[in-house]
């Protein structure tokens, strides 16, 4: 799947990613009181209260698992599509992703990913929107 | 000391001309009934239900259930928590009989789910995991994708719990599915997220199943009383990185319990667990500690967890071949115990039982689940 440079649709949810020229990224939340990292961010350190900060992270990783689901899919999401937990390079967090539609036949645990985005599904009101997704590094290089 | 003195189910499976209200009182009836105390006994209602809320607009149905059979004034709660909303009604009253708070509690489970398009599980529709297109099978799919990955475990092996799984629910005349299933059908079934397929996935169905709980002055005068050793509820501990084949709050739920009835897994004579698919009852009958981890598969392949093997695990078919009324559910598996404990069970009745276990997960998050519970009955 290719990127789209659709920006004026909206992401399905405020604060989880950013596109940039640089790519895409995810948005974690750091805590400086105890140097911890979270995905997705929230208000506050579940460990000591400090108000998170915001900071980009996620942009590549590797492939912890995954699956194909190829039942009816929910939020106007491709038939079948994948998704996966990926190890982050940059922190030491595990995170759930939709996996690049396009891939569904080739992906493999412990495979390099990329962090990208496109116009994918619809939102809680029915409406397109932009969600993340990680592709296999191997085919975009 | 706790004890469930009384036992009410219905069958599990389609029940389209029937209210929420109506299940959930045959089953409330039927367990008061066995118990042989009177309405006016009962000194509170744990009323578990999931789906209510969401699928019909009904709210609070509990008290309107239990006003039909007569109980009345006293504190009636209304329970949800996923798919461990029985147990964790039947969590609150055991601690409320334990606290000396009352002597007889009645515990009712009740679930009316089959309706058309309701779409697959998920653990809530504002979940950013649930926007990015997390279902429940894919949760397990993933975990399943990982033991076969690390611990080698094969498709035979999962497919081998469903096949012993349909053994059993042939012979439980309250499962929904009540047909033979071999390895090789499970395995042709269509894919519903790599690498399940729909037999290896816990059909949903209409049910209630009811348990009337006494203190031990009550039950003194029940002569097929069998006593609730302890009851343990847990969350999830979210810890990131989550292990998804070691699933440390549910092994973690398991050895609480055992502590605190003073029994270990050598001592239990059949389990009752949330074989919500293949893979989950592999990985639960790990973290029960009946086998060592990764041999999950192997365990049920050898026949071990079959009726008549070293440790029989879902007699009554379980969630794959029993159905799986979501708030019933936890109910049903103590059902499930007592009438084995009693030696009521019929055709699926483990000779000579004395302990049995129940096991019961429910909703996701971070890889892990929001609640676990064990419990621990014996004779």
């Amino acid at each position: 799947m290719t990127g789209d440079t659709a920006h004026n649709v909206p992401a399905f949810a405020p604060d989880v990613f950013v596109e940039g020229a640089g790519g895409s990224a995810l948005v974690g939340g750091h805590c400086r009181q105890c140097g911890s990292t979270w995905f997705p961010t929230a208000e506050r350190c579940p460990e000591d209260g400090t108000r998170l900060e915001p900071i980009e992270i996620g942009r590549t990783g590797r492939l912890y698992s995954y699956t194909v689901v190829r039942t009816k899919a929910p939020f106007g999401l491709p038939e079948p599509y994948g998704v996966g937990y990926v190890d982050l390079d940059d922190v030491p967090l595990r995170v759930f992703m939709l996996l690049d539609p396009a891939q569904v036949d080739r992906l493999a645990i412990g495979a390099p990913v990329r962090l990208a985005s496109a116009t994918l599904g619809v939102g809680l009101n029915g409406e397109p929107c932009r969600r993340p997704y990680f592709t296999l590094l191997t085919d975009t290089q | 000391m706790t004890a469930v003195v009384g036992i009410g189910i219905t069958p599990f499976g389609r029940h389209l001309d029937r209210t929420i209200a109506q299940l959930g009182a045959t089953a409330a009836r039927a367990a008061l009934e066995d118990s042989g105390l009177t309405s006016a006994q009962v000194e509170a209602g744990y009323v578990a239900n999931a789906l209510g809320g969401m699928l019909f607009g009904d709210t609070t149905i509990g008290q309107g259930i239990l006003a039909e059979l007569g109980i009345r004034r006293v504190p009636v709660l209304n329970v949800e928590n996923a798919c461990t909303s029985g147990s964790s009604a039947l969590w609150l009253a055991w601690n409320a009989i334990e606290a000396g708070q009352m002597d007889c509690a009645i515990v009712l489970g009740v679930e009316k789910m089959c309706v058309p398009g309701l779409g697959l599980i998920n653990s809530g529709r504002s979940e950013i995991d649930t926007q990015l297109g997390l279902v429940t099978p894919a949760s397990f799919a993933m975990r399943a994708m990982r033991h076969m990955h690390e611990f080698g475990t094969t498709r035979a092996q999962m497919a081998s719990v469903v096949a012993k799984s349909r053994a059993h629910g042939a012979r439980n005349p309250l499962a929904l599915f009540q047909r033979q299933e071999t390895v090789a059908d499970v395995l042709a079934a269509p894919l519903v997220a790599d690498p399940l397929t729909r037999s290896e996935c816990c059909p949903i169905a209409d049910g209630a199943a009811a348990v009337v709980l006494a203190s031990d002055r009550l039950a003194r005068q029940a002569p097929r009383a069998i006593r609730l050793n302890t009851a343990v509820l847990g969350s999830g501990s979210y810890e990131n990185l989550a292990d998804m084949v070691r699933w440390e709050t549910d092994s973690r739920t398991a050895r609480q319990a055992y502590e605190r009835a003073g029994v270990g897994p050598e001592d239990i004579d059949l389990v009752e667990c949330h074989d919500a698919f293949s893979i989950a009852e592999i990985l639960h009958c790990e973290a029960l500690g009946l086998c060592p981890a990764g041999e999950g598969g192997r365990l049920a392949a050898a026949g071990e967890t079959s009726l008549g093997g070293r440790i029989p695990v879902n007699v009554s078919g379980g969630l794959l071949s029993r159905g799986h009324p979501v708030a019933a559910t936890g109910v049903a598996q103590i059902v499930e115990i007592v009438m084995q404990l009693r030696g009521e069970a019929g055709a699926r009745q483990v000779t000579g039982a004395r302990t049995g276990l129940a096991q019961c997960m429910g909703g996701d998050r971070a890889g892990d689940t929001k609640s676990c519970t064990v419990a621990i009955l014996s004779r």
